[in-house]
Order: structure tokens, then C-alpha cells, then sequence
């Protein structure tokens, strides 16, 4: 079946419409000039049988003149019988003297038009058109030409020579020469087709190397240079070098695109790295606080008791960033319920920093036990929205802490500092889908930003009178693995 | 002055070569140029003779009957071996008629007024018919020259035609197509071959003793014999005018002036 279009010649390719395109203009050509050859031939023979009509009218008046005047049938038929032999150029078929009343004296063959008779009523037209025109009157259906030439002496008519010639060479010659021009003009035509088509290929064949190697790369195969030398004129030698320099460029890039995907793969190791540390060392202000006030304070019961419990947990927390870490590379979620005791610890995690930045810390901790999120990041989201809080409070603000049971399930924590709001650079991690750590601070607000979302919720900023109120909205719906790709 | 020697189509005057010999062996036998006259008609011809600008002429039986007071004979050709010959009567071979009378109302060419076979005959015999040629004939009309004759029956021209026997005869020996198409449907009596003749009153003159005698002594010499070879004659003998009583008798019957 052919395809819509194929039809259309404005969709046919090249190499077939420049070669039709020589083939139709030779042609026409050919047809131009073949007419202007057939014209001139036919007026040459035209001419040449009026010389040659004029010729022969002109002996035979002169012969027959005198014979026509005294009506004599022999001397009429004489001249006109001699006349046959001597024109044969002109290969009379018929010639005749008629009398005025246009009755035939003689003819040169008698037994056709014998004396006494008419001529065929076609002939006298013919021979009437003749004699006025004073020259040919050719029928090219019945292949003659009727030639006539009235008789007088002065005024008085004494008859009239008529003679039909046989013209079948003269057409014989044109339609010789129609075959010979069309046979000669098609032959170059085809010719010329032939090599406009074979120099179209020439000529498109660096094109078509180059339209090769893009379907190629379009296909996902890398640019191949190609060969500058096939080119043919300046034209191919500046496609085929543009194409040699996208393909190096193309190259260049990919290579580069390679190399920064190596980097990017180091960067990512190093984010974790920074990620891991920084989560690490989040506790560990409180664990040197509780190795401070054991190494003071050891031999009170109580407070040893407060503070290995704090070193137990802080350790906890510790080991399970640490497990984190594992659980991102090897893609194991973890299982441990939230309980108010693990915010509680938090509060005194940061003392030290809250003591040390002379801050006023205001905390309510609202949560019931055992609510379905993940402890561990459930407490990296609070610690980093409190040490964010601490870090950007002046002194002597007051650095407030909620948290409670979210609507429909799960927890939400509160954190307000006194500082002066967040940048907007800072602000948009907040939505930020997925985005690189920021470069210049940022970094514990963008770790809880993505390990809430890792927990199903967001961390959003809501309207405060005083300095930034940023709540983390945790539910229980939370897809653990999703920590994997959060960091 | 040249012995001037009329000519008329009594014989095949159209033959270049024969005129060349005749007039070779005449100019031989005399001693003097000759000079030949050749006229359209028989009528010129027998005009320049009766006035004396010829020496002598080859003419037809029927002007010398009829100037028969003023014309003697100089030579008789012998034709296979009399001086006699006939007129033939003939029509296109494929017109169909074996007489005279299914030649009425078809064109029919004469040969020349002035001619016994290629007129007078005919005319004679018509007139047996009480009939004239323009009216028994359709547009008869003279071809002036019994091969012009031949020509015209062959070609269509003429339907029909009178011709000298002696011609008919010898285009068929040498031309037979002209004659192919041609049917003899009608011989005459035997008459006296056309004759050589001067003014009586020179018949005793030298010239007309010696052309007398070259022609009567053709056949002793080689130029007279191919002469005469080309003309399918067997020579000439002096004649004599009663040969002639036969066509004189046919133009008093038409009532042509003698």
C-alpha cells in the first residue's frame, strides 16, 4: 500500500526530483526546439516547392500557351507528357490544361482526367485557391499539392494549367525528422537524467553521510565524526567541519557530563558524611555535659542515675544515627515507636547550649506514649529545629518548645526562637522538593526538612509575634524507607 | 548552296541518329552539303517544295496525287520488297472494338490531313458510311506524326487512331511498348509507299538526278545500308505514278481537290 503522500513530488526525494526536473526541462526543450526545427523545415520544403511549382509552370505556360490558344489536344498533351519526364522532381501525379469553361484539353494522363471532362471538384478548388494565391495548395491528408497558373494572352483567357504533385516525401521527410527528434531528444533526455541524477547523489552524498550520522545520533548513538575530505566545494567542506565540531563538542560534553557526575557522586558522599557527622554531634554536647556533672556530681545517686540514663540514651541515639547510616546503604527501615521520653531527653541535650547562649527555654511536652513514627528521626527533627532555634536566638530570648499528638495520628513538634526570622534563601528549603545542601549555613533546618518528608509530613512556618515559629508535622503514615533516599 | 531535302513523319523523322546518316550518305553520294528540312506538317513541307525551297522532300502518297501535275518521283522506298504499304486503323487494346464502326463516337487521332494512311483512308472509308470524322468520331483531332498517333492511342489520349502500316510496324520491331497498347483492328488496301519527289521541272536537273541515284544505289553502300537498316527498308527504285491510282481514286471519292 502506498503511504499518504508518497504521491505528493514536493515529498519525493532529491536524487528523483532533480533528475525528472533535467528530464521534463530537456524535453521541453527538445519540444521547442523541435518545433522550431519542424517549422523551418516545413517552410524550406514549402518554398522549395513553390520554386520548383513556379519552375515547371513557367516551361509548361510557355509550351502549352500556344496550344491552349487553338485548343490543340495533341500539342497540349505533348508538352504536358514531355513535362512529366523533365519535372521529376516535382513528381506531378496529374497535370492538365483546361480550357476557360474549365473543361479538360489535355492531361498528361488521359485515362484519369481525359479531354472533354472535368476534374474532380476538389482539385478545381484546390487549383482555384492556387492560381490566386499564385502559390502551392498542399493537403497533407491526401499527401498532394495543387498547383495552377491561368493562361492569357492580354486580356483574354485562354486556360489554365493545373498539375497535382505528389508531396508523400516531403511529409515522409518531416515525419523522419519528428523520429529522429524524438528518438535523438529522448535519448538526452534520458541522458542528462541520468547524469543529473547520478551528480545529484554526488552532489548529496556528503549531505546524506551527515543526515545519516544525526538519525544515528538521534537513535542515542554518540556523533561520529565524519570524513571532511568527500566534501565537494566549500559548502560540504562547511557542513561536514560544523558537523565534525558538533560531534567533538557533543563528546566534550559527554565526557564532562561524566565528570561531573563522578563529582557529584563524591559531593553526595560527602553530604552523608557532613549529614552523619552533624547528626552525631548533636548529642554529643549533652553526653560531655553528663560526663561533666558525673565526674562532679558522680557520688549523688540520683544525678549518676539522671546522667548515665542520659549517656544511655544520648549513646542511643548515636548508635541509631549510626544505624541510619546503615540503614541508608543497605535499605532497612527502622521499627521504634515515638514516646514522650525521647523529647524529654532533648531538653536536656540542649541545656547546655541553652545555658550556654543565656536563653530562657520554655517546654511543654504534650506527647502520649508509643505514637507510630520513627523515634530516631522523629528526634533529629526536634533536635535540629532546636538547635537552629538556639543557634539564631540573641541572648536572653526565649526559646519555645511544644509538642503533641497530631490530628488523624502521629506527632507534631513546635519550635519558636527570637531571632530575627528566616532568610529567604533559608526559607525556601522548606519547599524545596529536592534540592542540593545549601552552601552557607541552612544545613540542620534543609536534614529535617527532607527526614520529615521521609516521614510522610512537612515542616512548615507559621505567623509568630516574635522571631520564627516552624512546625514539623509528623504522622504515622510515615514510609521509613524513604529516609534512604531523603538523605 | 546546299541540296536542301525535305523531311515529313512518313517515316521516324524523330530519330536524331538516322537523320545524322541519311544526311551523311545523301551529302557522300552528292558531293554537296545537304541539308535536311523538317516542318510540323506535311502541308509546310509540300508548300516549300511547290515553291522551290526545296530540292526534294520525302512526302505522302495523297499531296503528290494531288500535286501530282507539278511533282515527279524521284524514288519509291521498297518495303519488304514492294513499294507499297498499308494504313492500319487502330484503338486503345483494351477498348474492345474490332471494326471501324465500334469506333463511333470515341475520340480517334489523325495523323496528319495531308496524310493518306493517317487520314485519307480513314476519311475514305467513313465517307463509304456517309459519314465526316467530326461527326463519327468524338473530338478527333491530329497528333501531326504517325508515332504522335501511337503515342496518344497508347497513352489514353485518343481512343482510337489512324497510323501508317510501315510505322506501326516498325515501332513494334523497336519500340514495343508504344504499341503494346494498341490494337490493329483494320488494314487498308495495299497503296504506293510514300514517295520522293521534286518539281517536274527540275527532275532533269543535276540535283535531282543525284539524289535520284544516291537513293536508288543506298543499299550498294555501307552508310546506305545502315540507313536503311534503321528504317527496315529494303532500298528505292525509280516508281512510278500509278502506284499511286489507288489513293488518287480515294481522294476523288471524299472529294478532296487533286
Amino acid at each position: 500500500m502506498i503511504p499518504p503522500g508518497a504521491l505528493d513530488p514536493r515529498r519525493w526525494p532529491l536524487a528523483i526530483r532533480v533528475p525528472l526536473i533535467v528530464a521534463v526541462l530537456v524535453a521541453g526543450l527538445a519540444l521547442a526546439t523541435g518545433q522550431a526545427v519542424l517549422s523551418r523545415l516545413a517552410r524550406d520544403q514549402e518554398r522549395h516547392l513553390s520554386e520548383l511549382a513556379s519552375a515547371f509552370l513557367d516551361g509548361l505556360a510557355t509550351a502549352v500557351q500556344p496550344a491552349a490558344a487553338r485548343a490543340d489536344v495533341w500539342e497540349a498533351f505533348d508538352a504536358l507528357d514531355r513535362a512529366r519526364t523533365r519535372y521529376g522532381a516535382l513528381r506531378p501525379m496529374l497535370s492538365a490544361v483546361l480550357l476557360p469553361d474549365g473543361t479538360v484539353l489535355a492531361s498528361a494522363e488521359p485515362r484519369s482526367a481525359p479531354s472533354g471532362t472535368r476534374l474532380p471538384s476538389v482539385i478545381a478548388a484546390q487549383a482555384d485557391t492556387a492560381a490566386a494565391a499564385g502559390r502551392p495548395v498542399l493537403d497533407a491528408d491526401a499527401a498532394t499539392a495543387v498547383l495552377a497558373r491561368d493562361l492569357a494572352e492580354g486580356d483574354v483567357p485562354v486556360g489554365r494549367i493545373v498539375a497535382q504533385a505528389d508531396i508523400g516525401p516531403l511529409l515522409a521527410e518531416r515525419r523522419a525528422v519528428v523520429r529522429t527528434l524524438v528518438l535523438v531528444n529522448g535519448a538526452f533526455a534520458l541522458v542528462f537524467a541520468a547524469a543529473g541524477g547520478l551528480l545529484v547523489r554526488h552532489l548529496l552524498a556528503p549531505a546524506d553521510l551527515v543526515r545519516r550520522r544525526l538519525t544515528e545520533a538521534a537513535r542515542g548513538g554518540r556523533p561520529v565524526p565524519v570524513d571532511e575530505t568527500v566534501g565537494i566545494g566549500p559548502e560540504h567542506a562547511a557542513l561536514l567541519a560544523a558537523w565534525n565540531q558538533a560531534a567533538a563538542a557533543s563528546a566534550e560534553r559527554e565526557a564532562m557530563a561524566a565528570r561531573l557526575a563522578k563529582e557529584e557522586r563524591h559531593a553526595q558522599v560527602g553530604r552523608l558524611a557532613a549529614a552523619m557527622a552533624h547528626e552525631v554531634n548533636n548529642p554529643l554536647g549533652g553526653l560531655i555535659t553528663a560526663v561533666d556533672t558525673l565526674s562532679d556530681h558522680g557520688d549523688d545517686p540520683a544525678v549518676r542515675a539522671e546522667a548515665l540514663g542520659l549517656l544511655r540514651r544520648g549513646l542511643g541515639d548515636i548508635r541509631n544515627v549510626v544505624r541510619a547510616g546503615l540503614v541508608t546503604w543497605r535499605g532497612t527501615p527502622g521499627t521504634t515507636a515515638l514516646a514522650a521520653q525521647d523529647f524529654e531527653d532533648l531538653r536536656l541535650l540542649v541545656r547546655h547550649e541553652v545555658a550556654r547562649r543565656g536563653l530562657t527555654l520554655d517546654w511543654q511536652n504534650d506527647l502520649p506514649d508509643q505514637i507510630a513514627v520513627d523515634r530516631t528521626l522523629a528526634r533529629q527533627v526536634a533536635l535540629n529545629l532546636l538547635l537552629n532555634a538556639a543557634a539564631a536566638s540573641p541572648p536572653q530570648g526565649t526559646l519555645r518548645f511544644r509538642a503533641g499528638k497530631l490530628d488523624g495520628g502521629g506527632a507534631v513538634v513546635e519550635v519558636t526562637d527570637a531571632g530575627p526570622g528566616l532568610p529567604p534563601a533559608v526559607e525556601v528549603l522548606l519547599v524545596a522538593c529536592d534540592g542540593p545542601p545549601p552552601e552557607d549555613g541552612g544545613l540542620g533546618l534543609w536534614t529535617a526538612v527532607r527526614l520529615a518528608r521521609s516521614l510522610g509530613g512537612r515542616i512548615v512556618r507559621l505567623p509568630s509575634d516574635t522571631g520564627t515559629r516552624l512546625v514539623a508535622e509528623l504522622p504515622t503514615v510515615s514510609a521509613p524507607m524513604e529516609a534512604i533516599h531523603a538523605l | 548552296m546546299p541540296v536542301r531535302f525535305g523531311l515529313t513523319p512518313v517515316f521516324l523523322d524523330s530519330d536524331l541518329a538516322l537523320l545524322r546518316d541519311l544526311g551523311g550518305h545523301l551529302e557522300a553520294a552528292l558531293g554537296f552539303p545537304v541539308q535536311l528540312v523538317k516542318r510540323r506538317t506535311y502541308q509546310e513541307i509540300v508548300a516549300l517544295l511547290l515553291a522551290g525551297q526545296l530540292d526534294a522532300a520525302w512526302i505522302c502518297g495523297f499531296p503528290y496525287v494531288r500535286h501530282a501535275d507539278r511533282l515527279s518521283l524521284l524514288a519509291v522506298p521498297l518495303h519488304r520488297g514492294r513499294p507499297l504499304y498499308q494504313s492500319y486503323l487502330i484503338s486503345d487494346a483494351t477498348l474492345g472494338a474490332s471494326t471501324i464502326d465500334d469506333l463511333r463516337g470515341h475520340s480517334h487521332a489523325f495523323s496528319d490531313p495531308d496524310s493518306n494512311s493517317g487520314f485519307l483512308v480513314t476519311r475514305w472509308l467513313l465517307a463509304a458510311r456517309h459519314e465526316r470524322p467530326e461527326g463519327f468520331f468524338n473530338r478527333p483531332f491530329f497528333a501531326y506524326g504517325h508515332r504522335n498517333v501511337l503515342r496518344a492511342v497508347g497513352a489514353g489520349l485518343a481512343e482510337s487512331g489512324s497510323v501508317d502500316g510501315y510505322v506501326w510496324e516498325t515501332v513494334a520491331d523497336r519500340e514495343p511498348a508504344l504499341t503494346s497498347g494498341t490494337k490493329v483492328i483494320g488494314r487498308s488496301d495495299w497503296h504506293g509507299f510514300p514517295p520522293i519527289c521534286c518539281l517536274s521541272e527540275n527532275r532533269d536537273g543535276p540535283v535531282a538526278r543525284g539524289l535520284a541515284k544516291a537513293l536508288t544505289e543506298m543499299a550498294e553502300s555501307v552508310s546506305g545500308r545502315r540507313v536503311l537498316k534503321t528504317l527496315q527498308l529494303d532500298g528505292f527504285v525509280p516508281g512510278e505514278p500509278s502506284l499511286y491510282g489507288g489513293i488518287a481514286r480515294m481522294a476523288a471519292a471524299v472529294g478532296a481537290p487533286t
